[in-house]
């Protein structure tokens, strides 16, 4: 006989509410873990969605991008050498659209590559978030730094840095724009290990977003919300399991007076637990991914059914951890105890 | 025939730096199929050797014998396995599980004690015992809603519904009010002799005397007669 679904079905309130605390402490880490992600993909989805491989900066740079200048004869022969490797610059700027409307962007541009999009002179590639802001291809934008005209050639999607839209801009342009001659980075896709370079310091694709020092702030302080959230919700569920397992201390007794095993009576307190929390993380799961699809455009909110699965095991893992601590009284009972305090 | 046998028993309770003999030898035989009651007053010693027969607390010395096999030899899984198939307990409260229906709570009992009835037997066990105790009506009544001497009914039906050898009954009738507690005494007499079930009750109540086999008094940890 399952006492354990019998009891659940008995006393719906109960359960419901549990059910409902779990429920909301895991959407509202869903919810915050999707802030985070959309976050981060909003300050270095141009990076993020980059294939594995290793970006190199001049080590005089200080691990720094902006202060990074690689020697052309240098970049040179990287480039000879690895035939998918990108030289690029990343900049901050704007653009002025048809209307003279200032737009923040992200100037990038980088030799011809796979990596990134190759534009020819006075033209340009826009993220399309540019594009819900009203600018069309074929428009034209300019830059009071830059002599010319830019053409918008096309839009791409989900290139962003610094929670700018990205702009790619072909390498003489830039180069008028900033009035350097040499590119600040290299990029060579490929797992390999880095190879030494002389005069140039080697960064993986995660180490490279660590030396952004925005992103890093803003992903530490996000993640510690994460992880703080998971660990208050560990010590809720437990107090919670706690509290209902010290409730049926009298049951227990009772049970174990007539014989129930105590491993049967941990069994039905683990049944309840994961049958509660199953359903109520399935309906995080379910609400938070609905949430992202009606989202606000401008929200940066990503969050991917990888994310969620992985935190509702956490989740899952530390229920069954905080109940199991909590029904280790269920060891302790006495049955003669529980039959002298009378009734259940 | 002697089923059960208590031989020297002794119990001690530390309280503090205080060590406190509550039995103080005790020797009681229990024959097949009869019913024993224990009298005495108060801190007498009564329920403590009920509880020490029915294997819920441990004697500090002396045999406990059931069957010729000694409990006080057992670990606790050896004397959860007797407790739960060869022996049914009463007590002063019914102690039924708040989220079953009395049919349940049978059904209950009968997956503790291993039975190895099938479900439909399971069943067909459960509506006879239900008849016995005049419970059937209530059979999918939850214990929120029966009146005492209903809830008592069903425990003493959840005590013998896996037909066990041995029924330990701790002041059954004492929540209960005189014609009721007559009802339970003459449901448990005629039940235990049916079934032939040995039964070791506690009682206060001197009109209980008379539904039982023999008496034995208690006093001050020891046995009188």
């Amino acid at each position: 006989m399952n006492i354990a679904w019998k009891e659940i079905k008995k006393n719906k309130a109960k359960f419901i509410i549990l059910g409902s605390i779990i429920f909301l402490v895991s959407f509202l880490t869903f919810i915050i873990s999707g802030l985070a992600n959309g976050l981060s993909q909003d300050n270095a989805a141009l990076i993020k969605d980059l294939p594995d491989g290793q970006f190199y900066m001049n080590v005089d740079a200080n691990e720094t991008y902006n202060l990074s200048r690689i020697d052309e004869s240098v970049q040179t022969t990287v480039l000879n050498e690895q035939k998918d490797a990108a030289a690029l610059s990343i900049q901050m700027g704007f653009v002025n659209d048809m209307e003279d409307k200032q737009h923040s962007i992200a100037f990038v541009t980088s030799t011809d590559s796979k990596s990134f999009e190759s534009v020819g002179k006075g033209e340009v590639i826009l993220d399309r978030s540019l594009e819900e802001e009203g600018i069309k291809v074929g428009d034209i934008l300019t830059n009071n730094q830059f002599s010319g005209e830019f053409k918008v050639k096309g839009f791409v999607d989900q290139k962003k840095y610094s929670h700018a839209p990205v702009a790619f801009i072909n390498m003489e342009n830039y180069k008028e724009i900033y009035r350097v001659n040499e590119m600040q980075l290299i990029f060579v896709p490929g797992t390999e290990k880095a190879q030494v370079v002389t005069s140039l310091q080697s960064f993986s694709n995660k180490e490279f977003l660590n030396t952004i020092p925005s992103y890093s702030a803003e992903q530490m302080s996000l993640n510690m919300i994460i992880w703080f959230l998971v660990a208050i919700s560990g010590m809720l569920f437990a107090i919670f399991f706690y509290m209902m397992n010290v409730q049926k201390i009298g049951l227990y007794g009772i049970l174990k007076a007539l014989g129930v095993k105590t491993s049967r009576l941990f069994g039905m307190m683990w049944y309840q637990m994961i049958f509660i929390t199953v359903i109520a993380l399935g309906l995080s799961v379910a609400l938070s991914h609905g949430f992202a699809l009606i989202a606000p455009k401008g929200m940066p909110f990503s969050l991917t059914l990888d994310t969620t699965v992985q935190l509702s095991i956490v989740f899952l893992i530390i229920g069954f951890i905080g109940a199991t601590l909590s029904g280790l009284q269920i060891k302790k009972v006495e049955p003669l105890q529980a039959i002298q305090q009378g009734e259940v | 025939m002697t089923i059960f046998t208590i031989d020297e028993v002794t119990k001690t309770f530390t309280n503090g730096e205080v060590d406190e003999q509550v039995l103080k030898g005790i020797n009681i035989s229990l024959r097949e199929g009869e019913i024993t009651a224990l009298v005495g007053a108060s801190g007498s010693g009564k329920s403590t050797i009920l509880t020490i027969a029915a294997g819920l607390q441990r004697a500090t010395d002396g045999k406990v014998l059931f069957e010729g096999k000694n409990m006080t030899d057992m670990n606790q899984d050896q004397i959860r396995k007797i407790r739960a198939s060869e022996f049914g307990f009463v007590f002063q409260s019914s102690h039924l599980v708040p989220f079953l229906t009395v049919e349940e709570q049978l059904l209950l009992m009968l997956d503790v004690s291993e039975t190895k009835l099938k479900k439909r037997e399971q069943q067909v066990e459960v509506e006879k015992i239900l008849k016995l105790v005049d419970m059937d009506h209530r059979k999918d009544a939850y214990p929120a809603s029966l009146s005492g001497g209903e809830k008592q009914r069903v425990a003493i039906a959840r005590a013998i519904i896996h037909k066990p050898k041995m029924l330990f009954a701790d002041e059954p009738t004492a929540s209960l009010d005189s014609k009721r507690s007559k009802d339970v005494m003459t449901l448990i007499r005629e039940l235990t002799k049916t079934l032939n079930i040995t039964t070791l009750m506690v009682t206060h109540d001197e009109d209980m005397l008379t539904y039982a086999d023999h008496i034995i008094t208690m006093k001050d940890g020891l046995v009188l007669t």
